[in-house]
Protein backbone atom coordinates (compact mmCIF):
# COMPACT_ATOMS: atom_id res chain seq x y z
CA UNK A 1 0.00 0.00 0.00
CA UNK A 2 2.26 2.47 1.43
CA UNK A 3 6.47 2.37 0.64
CA UNK A 4 9.57 4.56 1.20
CA UNK A 5 11.93 3.68 -0.31
CA UNK A 6 15.74 4.88 1.30
CA UNK A 7 13.95 8.06 1.30
CA UNK A 8 16.20 11.52 2.19
CA UNK A 9 14.82 15.25 2.55
CA UNK A 10 17.04 17.61 2.95
CA UNK A 11 15.75 21.13 3.06
CA UNK A 12 17.40 24.19 1.99
CA UNK A 13 20.30 25.28 4.00
CA UNK A 14 21.40 21.89 4.64
CA UNK A 15 18.73 20.67 7.25
CA UNK A 16 17.89 16.82 6.92
CA UNK A 17 14.97 16.20 7.80
CA UNK A 18 14.65 12.61 6.45
CA UNK A 19 17.65 10.34 6.78
CA UNK A 20 17.33 7.02 4.20
CA UNK A 21 13.86 5.77 5.99
CA UNK A 22 11.98 2.67 4.79
CA UNK A 23 9.34 1.26 5.57
CA UNK A 24 6.18 -0.45 4.54
CA UNK A 25 2.74 -0.27 5.55
CA UNK A 26 0.33 -2.97 3.78
CA UNK A 27 -2.96 -2.54 2.70
CA UNK A 28 -5.49 -2.23 5.64
CA UNK A 29 -2.38 -2.07 8.19
CA UNK A 30 -2.71 0.23 11.01
CA UNK A 31 0.13 1.86 12.25
CA UNK A 32 1.57 4.63 14.41
CA UNK A 33 4.53 7.01 13.75
CA UNK A 34 6.35 8.78 16.58
CA UNK A 35 9.12 10.87 17.41
CA UNK A 36 9.55 14.39 19.11
CA UNK A 37 8.67 17.49 17.46
CA UNK A 38 11.38 18.13 14.84
CA UNK A 39 12.03 14.59 13.87
CA UNK A 40 10.67 14.42 10.99
CA UNK A 41 6.99 13.21 11.32
CA UNK A 42 5.48 15.98 9.42
CA UNK A 43 7.56 16.00 6.46
CA UNK A 44 7.31 12.07 6.48
CA UNK A 45 3.22 12.71 6.23
CA UNK A 46 4.29 15.97 3.44
CA UNK A 47 6.19 13.39 0.72
CA UNK A 48 2.77 11.60 1.23
CA UNK A 49 0.20 14.16 0.57
CA UNK A 50 2.73 15.43 -2.17
CA UNK A 51 3.54 18.76 -0.51
CA UNK A 52 6.92 18.23 -0.48
CA UNK A 53 9.33 16.05 -3.02
CA UNK A 54 11.90 13.52 -1.25
CA UNK A 55 15.66 14.85 -2.07
CA UNK A 56 16.62 11.11 -2.59
CA UNK A 57 14.70 8.02 -2.62
CA UNK A 58 11.37 6.59 -3.60
CA UNK A 59 7.57 7.31 -1.89
CA UNK A 60 5.26 4.17 -3.69
CA UNK A 61 1.59 4.22 -3.00
CA UNK A 62 0.30 0.74 -4.30
CA UNK A 63 3.26 0.54 -6.34
CA UNK A 64 2.76 4.17 -8.18
CA UNK A 65 5.70 5.98 -7.73
CA UNK A 66 5.04 9.13 -6.80
CA UNK A 67 7.53 11.04 -8.38
CA UNK A 68 6.04 10.37 -11.41
CA UNK A 69 2.94 12.35 -10.72
CA UNK A 70 3.60 15.65 -12.13
CA UNK A 71 2.14 18.81 -10.28
CA UNK A 72 -1.79 18.72 -12.60
CA UNK A 73 -2.19 15.55 -11.17
CA UNK A 74 -1.47 15.73 -7.60
CA UNK A 75 -4.95 16.83 -6.52
CA UNK A 76 -6.32 13.46 -7.95
CA UNK A 77 -3.79 11.43 -5.92
CA UNK A 78 -4.55 13.59 -2.93
CA UNK A 79 -8.25 12.36 -3.09
CA UNK A 80 -7.24 8.69 -2.74
CA UNK A 81 -5.48 9.83 0.79
CA UNK A 82 -7.63 11.05 3.30
CA UNK A 83 -5.80 13.71 5.69
CA UNK A 84 -6.90 14.29 9.11
CA UNK A 85 -4.94 17.35 10.66
CA UNK A 86 -3.88 18.51 13.80
CA UNK A 87 -5.85 22.31 13.76
CA UNK A 88 -8.71 20.25 11.89
CA UNK A 89 -8.30 23.12 8.97
CA UNK A 90 -11.88 22.90 8.67
CA UNK A 91 -13.70 26.09 6.68
CA UNK A 92 -15.07 28.04 10.04
CA UNK A 93 -18.04 30.04 7.67
CA UNK A 94 -19.63 26.83 6.27
CA UNK A 95 -21.68 23.93 8.57
CA UNK A 96 -21.01 21.01 9.36
CA UNK A 97 -22.41 19.17 5.97
CA UNK A 98 -20.73 21.38 4.09
CA UNK A 99 -17.15 20.75 5.20
CA UNK A 100 -17.63 17.11 5.62
CA UNK A 101 -19.16 17.65 1.47
CA UNK A 102 -16.43 19.33 0.07
CA UNK A 103 -14.36 16.24 -1.03
CA UNK A 104 -17.56 15.00 -2.58
CA UNK A 105 -18.50 17.99 -4.30
CA UNK A 106 -14.87 18.15 -5.47
CA UNK A 107 -15.18 14.86 -6.73
CA UNK A 108 -18.68 15.76 -8.64
CA UNK A 109 -20.92 13.91 -6.23
CA UNK A 110 -24.54 15.83 -6.37
CA UNK A 111 -27.96 15.47 -4.61
CA UNK A 112 -29.11 12.48 -2.90
CA UNK A 113 -25.75 10.56 -3.14
CA UNK A 114 -23.83 13.22 -1.77
CA UNK A 115 -26.17 13.86 1.27
CA UNK A 116 -26.11 9.77 2.02
CA UNK A 117 -22.58 9.88 1.86
CA UNK A 118 -21.77 13.02 3.95
CA UNK A 119 -24.72 10.99 6.89
CA UNK A 120 -23.22 7.96 6.62
CA UNK A 121 -19.60 9.71 7.48
CA UNK A 122 -20.68 11.80 10.37
CA UNK A 123 -22.88 9.02 11.92
CA UNK A 124 -19.73 7.22 12.28
CA UNK A 125 -17.82 9.68 13.98
CA UNK A 126 -21.13 10.17 15.66
CA UNK A 127 -21.94 13.60 14.54
CA UNK A 128 -24.90 13.15 12.57
CA UNK A 129 -26.60 15.63 15.26
CA UNK A 130 -24.57 18.32 14.54
CA UNK A 131 -25.20 18.44 10.57
CA UNK A 132 -26.32 22.23 10.52
CA UNK A 133 -24.11 23.78 13.31
CA UNK A 134 -21.40 26.08 12.42
CA UNK A 135 -17.29 24.46 13.09
CA UNK A 136 -16.72 27.01 16.05
CA UNK A 137 -19.79 26.01 17.77
CA UNK A 138 -18.66 22.70 18.52
CA UNK A 139 -15.99 21.59 20.96
CA UNK A 140 -12.49 20.61 20.00
CA UNK A 141 -13.24 17.17 19.93
CA UNK A 142 -16.06 17.61 17.67
CA UNK A 143 -13.81 19.62 15.28
CA UNK A 144 -11.69 16.95 15.46
CA UNK A 145 -14.43 14.40 14.30
CA UNK A 146 -15.66 16.54 11.66
CA UNK A 147 -12.54 16.61 9.69
CA UNK A 148 -12.16 12.71 10.42
CA UNK A 149 -15.78 12.41 8.78
CA UNK A 150 -14.22 14.82 6.06
CA UNK A 151 -11.34 12.94 5.08
CA UNK A 152 -13.49 9.66 4.73
CA UNK A 153 -16.27 10.92 3.42
CA UNK A 154 -14.88 9.81 -0.08
CA UNK A 155 -13.72 6.86 1.25
CA UNK A 156 -10.06 6.32 0.74
CA UNK A 157 -7.65 3.72 0.84
CA UNK A 158 -5.28 5.47 2.84
CA UNK A 159 -6.24 7.79 5.58
CA UNK A 160 -3.34 10.14 7.10
CA UNK A 161 -3.35 11.84 10.52
CA UNK A 162 -1.20 14.19 11.84
CA UNK A 163 -1.37 14.90 15.63
CA UNK A 164 -5.62 14.10 15.24
CA UNK A 165 -5.51 14.05 19.42
CA UNK A 166 -2.65 16.76 20.31
CA UNK A 167 -4.78 18.61 21.74
CA UNK A 168 -7.70 16.82 23.54
CA UNK A 169 -7.77 15.16 26.46
CA UNK A 170 -7.45 11.88 27.21
CA UNK A 171 -11.01 10.13 27.05
CA UNK A 172 -11.39 12.09 23.92
CA UNK A 173 -8.02 10.83 22.29
CA UNK A 174 -9.51 7.17 23.00
CA UNK A 175 -12.33 8.05 21.35
CA UNK A 176 -10.34 9.71 18.37
CA UNK A 177 -8.56 6.05 18.15
CA UNK A 178 -11.32 4.31 18.29
CA UNK A 179 -12.50 5.92 15.24
CA UNK A 180 -9.53 5.26 13.34
CA UNK A 181 -9.54 1.29 14.63
CA UNK A 182 -13.09 1.01 13.30
CA UNK A 183 -12.04 2.24 9.80
CA UNK A 184 -9.03 0.00 9.96
CA UNK A 185 -11.53 -2.95 10.76
CA UNK A 186 -13.06 -2.37 7.56
CA UNK A 187 -9.79 -2.48 5.41
CA UNK A 188 -8.56 0.99 5.59
CA UNK A 189 -4.73 1.26 6.08
CA UNK A 190 -4.15 3.90 8.83
CA UNK A 191 -0.88 5.67 9.61
CA UNK A 192 -0.68 7.93 12.54
CA UNK A 193 1.68 10.68 13.55
CA UNK A 194 1.21 11.50 16.98
CA UNK A 195 3.55 12.05 20.32
CA UNK A 196 1.45 10.67 22.78
CA UNK A 197 2.89 7.88 23.94
CA UNK A 198 0.99 6.48 26.54
CA UNK A 199 -2.11 6.25 24.22
CA UNK A 200 -0.05 4.65 21.49
CA UNK A 201 1.66 2.16 23.79
CA UNK A 202 -2.05 1.00 24.81
CA UNK A 203 -3.49 0.56 21.18
CA UNK A 204 -0.73 -2.25 20.30
CA UNK A 205 -0.23 -1.82 17.31
CA UNK A 206 2.61 -1.12 14.69
CA UNK A 207 5.18 1.78 15.62
CA UNK A 208 7.77 3.36 13.50
CA UNK A 209 9.63 5.93 15.61
CA UNK A 210 11.67 8.96 13.90
CA UNK A 211 14.51 10.26 15.95
CA UNK A 212 16.07 13.01 14.08
CA UNK A 213 15.19 12.40 11.05
CA UNK A 214 16.17 8.55 11.27
CA UNK A 215 14.06 5.18 11.98
CA UNK A 216 15.18 4.13 14.84
CA UNK A 217 12.34 1.64 15.98
CA UNK A 218 9.97 -0.36 13.84
CA UNK A 219 7.85 -2.66 16.02
CA UNK A 220 5.55 -3.04 18.81
CA UNK A 221 6.62 0.10 21.16
CA UNK A 222 6.90 -0.84 25.48
CA UNK A 223 5.70 2.53 27.20
CA UNK A 224 8.13 1.44 30.05
CA UNK A 225 11.44 1.55 28.10
CA UNK A 226 11.08 4.85 26.50
CA UNK A 227 13.37 4.66 23.38
CA UNK A 228 13.79 8.35 22.92
CA UNK B 1 -10.37 9.27 -11.71
CA UNK B 2 -7.91 7.40 -9.58
CA UNK B 3 -4.28 7.92 -10.48
CA UNK B 4 -3.09 5.18 -7.87
CA UNK B 5 -6.20 2.65 -7.50
CA UNK B 6 -7.38 1.60 -10.67
CA UNK B 7 -10.92 0.69 -9.85
CA UNK B 8 -11.45 2.60 -7.43
CA UNK B 9 -14.91 4.76 -8.71
CA UNK B 10 -14.75 8.62 -7.37
CA UNK B 11 -16.49 10.38 -9.62
CA UNK B 12 -19.96 11.00 -8.40
CA UNK B 13 -21.22 10.65 -11.98
CA UNK B 14 -19.43 7.60 -13.09
CA UNK B 15 -20.59 6.06 -10.19
CA UNK B 16 -23.61 6.10 -10.73
CA UNK B 17 -23.58 5.70 -15.20
CA UNK B 18 -25.66 8.77 -15.72
CA UNK B 19 -26.28 9.32 -19.28
CA UNK B 20 -24.37 11.89 -21.20
CA UNK B 21 -27.59 13.89 -21.79
CA UNK B 22 -28.07 14.48 -18.03
CA UNK B 23 -24.46 14.41 -16.96
CA UNK B 24 -23.84 17.53 -19.78
CA UNK B 25 -27.35 19.16 -17.87
CA UNK B 26 -25.40 18.70 -14.85
CA UNK B 27 -22.50 20.23 -16.33
CA UNK B 28 -24.85 23.33 -16.99
CA UNK B 29 -26.81 22.72 -13.29
CA UNK B 30 -23.37 23.11 -11.33
CA UNK B 31 -22.07 25.97 -13.68
CA UNK B 32 -25.39 27.70 -12.56
CA UNK B 33 -25.23 26.60 -9.14
CA UNK B 34 -21.40 27.97 -8.79
CA UNK B 35 -22.34 31.49 -10.37
CA UNK B 36 -25.26 32.13 -7.79
CA UNK B 37 -22.88 31.21 -5.10
CA UNK B 38 -20.26 33.65 -6.39
CA UNK B 39 -23.12 36.43 -6.74
CA UNK B 40 -23.76 34.78 -3.00
CA UNK B 41 -20.42 35.80 -2.04
CA UNK B 42 -20.57 39.48 -3.35
CA UNK B 43 -23.42 39.70 -1.25
CA UNK B 44 -22.11 38.69 2.23
CA UNK B 45 -19.58 41.08 1.51
CA UNK B 46 -21.91 44.04 0.90
CA UNK B 47 -19.56 46.96 1.42
CA UNK B 48 -16.30 45.57 -0.44
CA UNK B 49 -18.66 45.08 -3.12
CA UNK B 50 -20.34 47.98 -3.59
CA UNK B 51 -17.23 49.97 -3.70
CA UNK B 52 -15.88 47.60 -6.47
CA UNK B 53 -18.62 48.20 -8.47
CA UNK B 54 -18.97 51.57 -8.19
CA UNK B 55 -15.70 51.79 -9.03
CA UNK B 56 -16.09 50.09 -11.89
CA UNK B 57 -19.55 51.98 -12.89
CA UNK B 58 -17.84 55.20 -13.18
CA UNK B 59 -14.74 53.90 -14.85
CA UNK B 60 -16.70 52.14 -17.09
CA UNK B 61 -19.37 55.44 -17.67
CA UNK B 62 -16.63 57.40 -18.90
CA UNK B 63 -16.32 55.51 -22.34
CA UNK B 64 -19.69 54.79 -23.07
CA UNK B 65 -20.43 58.66 -22.21
CA UNK B 66 -17.20 59.90 -24.58
CA UNK B 67 -18.84 57.26 -27.18
CA UNK B 68 -22.24 58.77 -26.84
CA UNK B 69 -20.31 62.49 -27.85
CA UNK B 70 -18.59 60.80 -30.67
CA UNK B 71 -21.91 59.52 -32.17
CA UNK B 72 -24.03 62.68 -31.41
CA UNK B 73 -21.53 65.13 -32.69
CA UNK B 74 -21.36 62.87 -35.83
CA UNK B 75 -25.45 63.18 -35.97
CA UNK B 76 -24.63 66.81 -35.78
CA UNK B 77 -21.88 67.23 -38.49
CA UNK B 78 -24.12 64.85 -40.75
CA UNK B 79 -26.61 66.98 -40.87
CA UNK B 80 -24.68 69.64 -42.28
CA UNK B 81 -23.56 67.43 -45.85
CA UNK B 82 -26.02 69.84 -47.01
CA UNK B 83 -23.89 72.95 -46.11
CA UNK B 84 -22.16 71.33 -49.41
CA UNK B 85 -24.22 73.78 -51.52
CA UNK B 86 -22.59 75.63 -54.37
CA UNK B 87 -23.96 79.12 -54.89
CA UNK B 88 -23.23 80.51 -58.06
CA UNK B 89 -23.47 84.71 -57.98
CA UNK B 90 -24.72 85.79 -61.39
CA UNK B 91 -22.99 88.49 -63.34
CA UNK B 92 -24.23 92.05 -62.74
CA UNK B 93 -26.89 92.43 -65.74
CA UNK B 94 -27.30 89.25 -66.97
CA UNK B 95 -31.30 89.38 -68.38
CA UNK B 96 -33.75 87.14 -66.31
CA UNK B 97 -34.14 85.22 -69.32
CA UNK B 98 -30.52 83.82 -69.51
CA UNK B 99 -30.65 83.39 -65.87
CA UNK B 100 -33.41 81.46 -66.34
CA UNK B 101 -32.31 79.15 -69.20
CA UNK B 102 -28.99 78.90 -67.04
CA UNK B 103 -31.57 77.33 -64.48
CA UNK B 104 -32.93 75.28 -66.98
CA UNK B 105 -29.59 73.78 -68.16
CA UNK B 106 -28.49 73.36 -65.21
CA UNK B 107 -31.77 71.26 -63.75
CA UNK B 108 -30.80 68.94 -66.47
CA UNK B 109 -27.54 68.21 -65.29
CA UNK B 110 -26.71 64.63 -64.10
CA UNK B 111 -24.84 65.70 -61.04
CA UNK B 112 -27.18 68.21 -59.93
CA UNK B 113 -29.95 67.40 -57.93
CA UNK B 114 -31.75 70.72 -57.40
CA UNK B 115 -31.03 74.55 -58.40
CA UNK B 116 -33.06 77.10 -56.49
CA UNK B 117 -32.85 80.43 -58.04
CA UNK B 118 -32.77 83.91 -55.06
CA UNK B 119 -33.61 86.72 -57.28
CA UNK B 120 -31.97 90.20 -56.26
CA UNK B 121 -34.91 91.66 -54.78
CA UNK B 122 -35.98 87.97 -52.74
CA UNK B 123 -31.88 88.34 -51.30
CA UNK B 124 -32.74 92.05 -50.41
CA UNK B 125 -35.93 91.41 -48.67
CA UNK B 126 -34.78 88.30 -46.67
CA UNK B 127 -31.44 90.18 -45.90
CA UNK B 128 -33.25 93.67 -44.61
CA UNK B 129 -35.11 90.78 -42.34
CA UNK B 130 -32.75 88.89 -41.31
CA UNK B 131 -30.00 91.51 -40.15
CA UNK B 132 -32.06 93.62 -38.49
CA UNK B 133 -31.08 96.42 -41.22
CA UNK B 134 -34.16 97.32 -42.33
CA UNK B 135 -34.49 101.04 -42.42
CA UNK B 136 -30.93 101.48 -43.11
CA UNK B 137 -31.37 99.69 -46.34
CA UNK B 138 -34.16 102.11 -47.42
CA UNK B 139 -30.93 104.34 -47.96
CA UNK B 140 -30.05 102.46 -50.77
CA UNK B 141 -30.65 103.84 -54.23
CA UNK B 142 -30.34 100.58 -55.71
CA UNK B 143 -29.94 96.69 -54.91
CA UNK B 144 -26.58 95.46 -54.69
CA UNK B 145 -27.00 91.98 -54.11
CA UNK B 146 -26.64 90.06 -56.92
CA UNK B 147 -28.99 87.09 -58.32
CA UNK B 148 -27.86 83.72 -56.95
CA UNK B 149 -28.35 80.04 -57.80
CA UNK B 150 -28.04 77.68 -55.37
CA UNK B 151 -27.41 74.31 -56.75
CA UNK B 152 -26.98 71.22 -54.63
CA UNK B 153 -25.03 68.39 -56.36
CA UNK B 154 -25.97 64.62 -56.18
CA UNK B 155 -22.97 63.29 -54.74
CA UNK B 156 -22.23 65.91 -51.64
CA UNK B 157 -18.82 64.39 -51.01
CA UNK B 158 -16.28 67.36 -50.64
CA UNK B 159 -13.75 66.43 -53.90
CA UNK B 160 -16.98 65.85 -56.34
CA UNK B 161 -18.45 69.43 -55.10
CA UNK B 162 -15.42 71.02 -55.83
CA UNK B 163 -15.11 69.75 -59.25
CA UNK B 164 -18.37 70.68 -59.76
CA UNK B 165 -17.68 74.22 -59.09
CA UNK B 166 -14.61 74.22 -61.21
CA UNK B 167 -17.02 73.57 -64.27
CA UNK B 168 -19.89 75.56 -63.50
CA UNK B 169 -17.88 78.85 -62.52
CA UNK B 170 -16.98 78.49 -66.24
CA UNK B 171 -20.39 79.35 -67.26
CA UNK B 172 -20.22 82.63 -68.75
CA UNK B 173 -23.01 84.86 -66.61
CA UNK B 174 -21.58 83.34 -63.55
CA UNK B 175 -19.19 85.93 -61.61
CA UNK B 176 -18.21 83.56 -59.72
CA UNK B 177 -19.14 80.42 -57.67
CA UNK B 178 -18.53 79.89 -53.91
CA UNK B 179 -18.91 76.12 -52.23
CA UNK B 180 -18.07 76.39 -48.31
CA UNK B 181 -16.59 73.47 -47.79
CA UNK B 182 -13.70 73.96 -45.91
CA UNK B 183 -15.28 74.25 -42.69
CA UNK B 184 -17.20 70.62 -42.96
CA UNK B 185 -13.86 69.18 -43.77
CA UNK B 186 -12.59 70.94 -40.25
CA UNK B 187 -15.35 69.50 -38.65
CA UNK B 188 -15.11 66.14 -40.27
CA UNK B 189 -11.60 66.47 -39.74
CA UNK B 190 -12.12 67.48 -36.21
CA UNK B 191 -14.82 64.76 -35.34
CA UNK B 192 -12.32 62.01 -36.61
CA UNK B 193 -9.85 63.67 -33.90
CA UNK B 194 -12.31 63.53 -31.52
CA UNK B 195 -13.10 59.87 -31.89
CA UNK B 196 -9.23 58.85 -31.99
CA UNK B 197 -9.34 60.53 -28.41
CA UNK B 198 -12.46 58.89 -27.24
CA UNK B 199 -10.70 55.86 -28.25
CA UNK B 200 -7.46 56.09 -26.41
CA UNK B 201 -9.14 57.18 -23.23
CA UNK B 202 -11.21 54.17 -23.26
CA UNK B 203 -8.59 51.80 -23.92
CA UNK B 204 -6.77 53.34 -20.79
CA UNK B 205 -10.73 53.06 -18.65
CA UNK B 206 -10.82 49.45 -19.90
CA UNK B 207 -7.58 48.64 -19.08
CA UNK B 208 -8.03 50.19 -15.70
CA UNK B 209 -11.14 48.37 -14.92
CA UNK B 210 -9.51 45.11 -15.88
CA UNK B 211 -6.89 45.92 -13.24
CA UNK B 212 -8.68 47.08 -10.82
CA UNK B 213 -11.28 43.36 -11.16
CA UNK B 214 -7.75 41.67 -11.06
CA UNK B 215 -6.69 43.52 -7.73
CA UNK B 216 -10.47 43.10 -6.07
CA UNK B 217 -9.84 39.12 -6.90
CA UNK B 218 -6.40 39.40 -5.75
CA UNK B 219 -7.83 40.22 -2.31
CA UNK B 220 -10.15 37.92 -2.43
CA UNK B 221 -7.98 35.21 -2.94
CA UNK B 222 -5.72 36.48 -0.09
CA UNK B 223 -8.74 36.51 2.17
CA UNK B 224 -9.57 32.88 1.46
CA UNK B 225 -5.45 32.01 1.33
CA UNK B 226 -6.70 28.94 4.57
CA UNK B 227 -9.64 27.66 2.45
CA UNK B 228 -7.77 27.60 -0.43
CA UNK B 229 -5.34 25.35 0.99
CA UNK B 230 -7.71 23.07 2.26
CA UNK B 231 -9.21 22.48 -0.92
CA UNK B 232 -6.02 21.78 -2.77
CA UNK B 233 -5.26 19.32 0.25
CA UNK B 234 -8.33 17.41 -0.26
CA UNK B 235 -8.26 16.94 -3.97
CA UNK B 236 -9.33 20.15 -5.54
CA UNK B 237 -8.29 21.19 -9.08
CA UNK B 238 -7.05 24.31 -9.54
CA UNK B 239 -9.83 24.76 -11.83
CA UNK B 240 -12.20 23.85 -9.89
CA UNK B 241 -10.84 26.47 -7.26
CA UNK B 242 -10.72 29.56 -9.65
CA UNK B 243 -14.05 28.84 -10.94
CA UNK B 244 -15.94 30.79 -8.41
CA UNK B 245 -13.49 33.51 -8.33
CA UNK B 246 -13.83 34.08 -12.44
CA UNK B 247 -18.14 33.84 -11.46
CA UNK B 248 -17.19 36.59 -9.23
CA UNK B 249 -15.63 38.62 -12.22
CA UNK B 250 -18.38 38.13 -14.38
CA UNK B 251 -20.63 39.19 -11.65
CA UNK B 252 -18.23 42.49 -11.17
CA UNK B 253 -18.68 43.10 -14.92
CA UNK B 254 -22.50 42.85 -14.74
CA UNK B 255 -23.05 44.92 -11.90
CA UNK B 256 -20.31 47.72 -12.90
CA UNK B 257 -22.07 47.61 -16.59
CA UNK B 258 -25.33 47.83 -15.19
CA UNK B 259 -24.18 50.63 -13.12
CA UNK B 260 -22.54 52.71 -15.91
CA UNK B 261 -26.13 52.11 -17.91
CA UNK B 262 -27.84 53.84 -15.12
CA UNK B 263 -25.05 56.83 -14.76
CA UNK B 264 -25.34 57.53 -18.69
CA UNK B 265 -29.38 57.22 -18.65
CA UNK B 266 -29.65 59.69 -15.53
CA UNK B 267 -27.14 61.87 -17.19
CA UNK B 268 -28.54 61.91 -20.38
CA UNK B 269 -32.00 62.52 -18.57
CA UNK B 270 -30.33 65.59 -16.80
CA UNK B 271 -28.61 67.13 -19.85
CA UNK B 272 -31.84 66.48 -22.21
CA UNK B 273 -33.41 70.11 -21.02
CA UNK B 274 -30.57 72.04 -21.18
CA UNK B 275 -30.05 70.66 -24.46
CA UNK B 276 -33.25 71.04 -25.70
CA UNK B 277 -32.89 75.28 -24.75
CA UNK B 278 -29.61 75.25 -26.74
CA UNK B 279 -30.52 73.32 -29.91
CA UNK B 280 -34.13 74.96 -30.13
CA UNK B 281 -31.79 78.90 -30.05
CA UNK B 282 -30.16 77.22 -33.46
CA UNK B 283 -33.40 76.55 -34.99
CA UNK B 284 -32.05 72.77 -35.35
CA UNK B 285 -34.07 69.65 -35.69
CA UNK B 286 -31.33 67.88 -32.88
CA UNK B 287 -32.00 65.55 -30.35
CA UNK B 288 -29.86 63.82 -28.03
CA UNK B 289 -29.43 60.21 -28.78
CA UNK B 290 -29.52 57.47 -25.94
CA UNK B 291 -27.36 53.95 -25.74
CA UNK B 292 -29.33 51.70 -28.30
CA UNK B 293 -30.41 48.25 -27.40
CA UNK B 294 -27.25 46.27 -29.07
CA UNK B 295 -25.08 49.71 -27.38
CA UNK B 296 -26.56 48.64 -24.17
CA UNK B 297 -25.58 44.99 -24.93
CA UNK B 298 -22.45 45.24 -26.06
CA UNK B 299 -21.34 47.50 -22.91
CA UNK B 300 -22.54 44.95 -20.86
CA UNK B 301 -20.74 42.17 -22.78
CA UNK B 302 -17.44 44.17 -22.88
CA UNK B 303 -18.00 44.84 -18.77
CA UNK B 304 -18.35 40.92 -18.27
CA UNK B 305 -15.20 40.09 -20.68
CA UNK B 306 -13.36 42.42 -18.47
CA UNK B 307 -14.52 41.40 -15.67
CA UNK B 308 -13.89 37.46 -16.80
CA UNK B 309 -10.55 38.69 -18.36
CA UNK B 310 -9.36 40.38 -15.33
CA UNK B 311 -10.25 37.10 -12.48
CA UNK B 312 -8.45 35.09 -15.22
CA UNK B 313 -5.15 37.40 -15.04
CA UNK B 314 -5.54 37.67 -11.35
CA UNK B 315 -6.51 33.78 -10.49
CA UNK B 316 -4.05 32.48 -13.03
CA UNK B 317 -1.09 33.96 -11.01
CA UNK B 318 -2.10 34.04 -7.25
CA UNK B 319 -4.12 30.37 -7.12
CA UNK B 320 -1.01 27.96 -8.14
CA UNK B 321 1.26 29.89 -5.70
CA UNK B 322 -1.05 29.03 -2.64
CA UNK B 323 0.05 25.53 -2.05
CA UNK B 324 -0.39 23.93 1.66
CA UNK B 325 2.29 24.05 3.64
CA UNK B 326 1.61 21.03 5.82
CA UNK B 327 -0.91 18.41 7.04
Amino acid sequence: MLEFDQVSKSYPGGFVALDRVSFKLEKGEMAFLTGHSGAGKSTLLKLISLIERPSVGRVLINDVDLSRIRRPHIPYVRRDIGIIFQNHRLLMNHTVFDNVALPLVIEGFSGKDMVKRVHAALDKVGLLDKVRCLPHTLSGGEQQRVGIARAVVNKPPLLLADEPTGNLDPDLSKDIMRVFEAFNQVGVSVLVATHDLGLVARMKYRTLTLKQGRMINDGLLQYQEDPL
Amino acid sequence: MSILFSGRVTSGASARKIGLARRFVMFWVNHLRQALFSLGELWRTPSASFLTIGVLGVSLTLPATLHLLVKNVQQVSDSFTQAAEISLFIRDGSTPTQISSLQKILQADNDIARVTHISKQQALSEFATVSGFGAALNYLHDNPLPDVLLVLPKNTSADSARQLLARLSKERIVEFGKLDIDWLTRLDAIVSLLRQAVLVIAVLLLGAVLLIIGNTIRLSIMNKKDEIEVMKLVGATDAFIQRPFLYSGIWYGVFGGLLAFLIVEAMLWWLQGAIVSVTSLYGSEFSLMALSVSEFFSLMLLAMLLGLSGSYLSVRRHISAIEPTGP
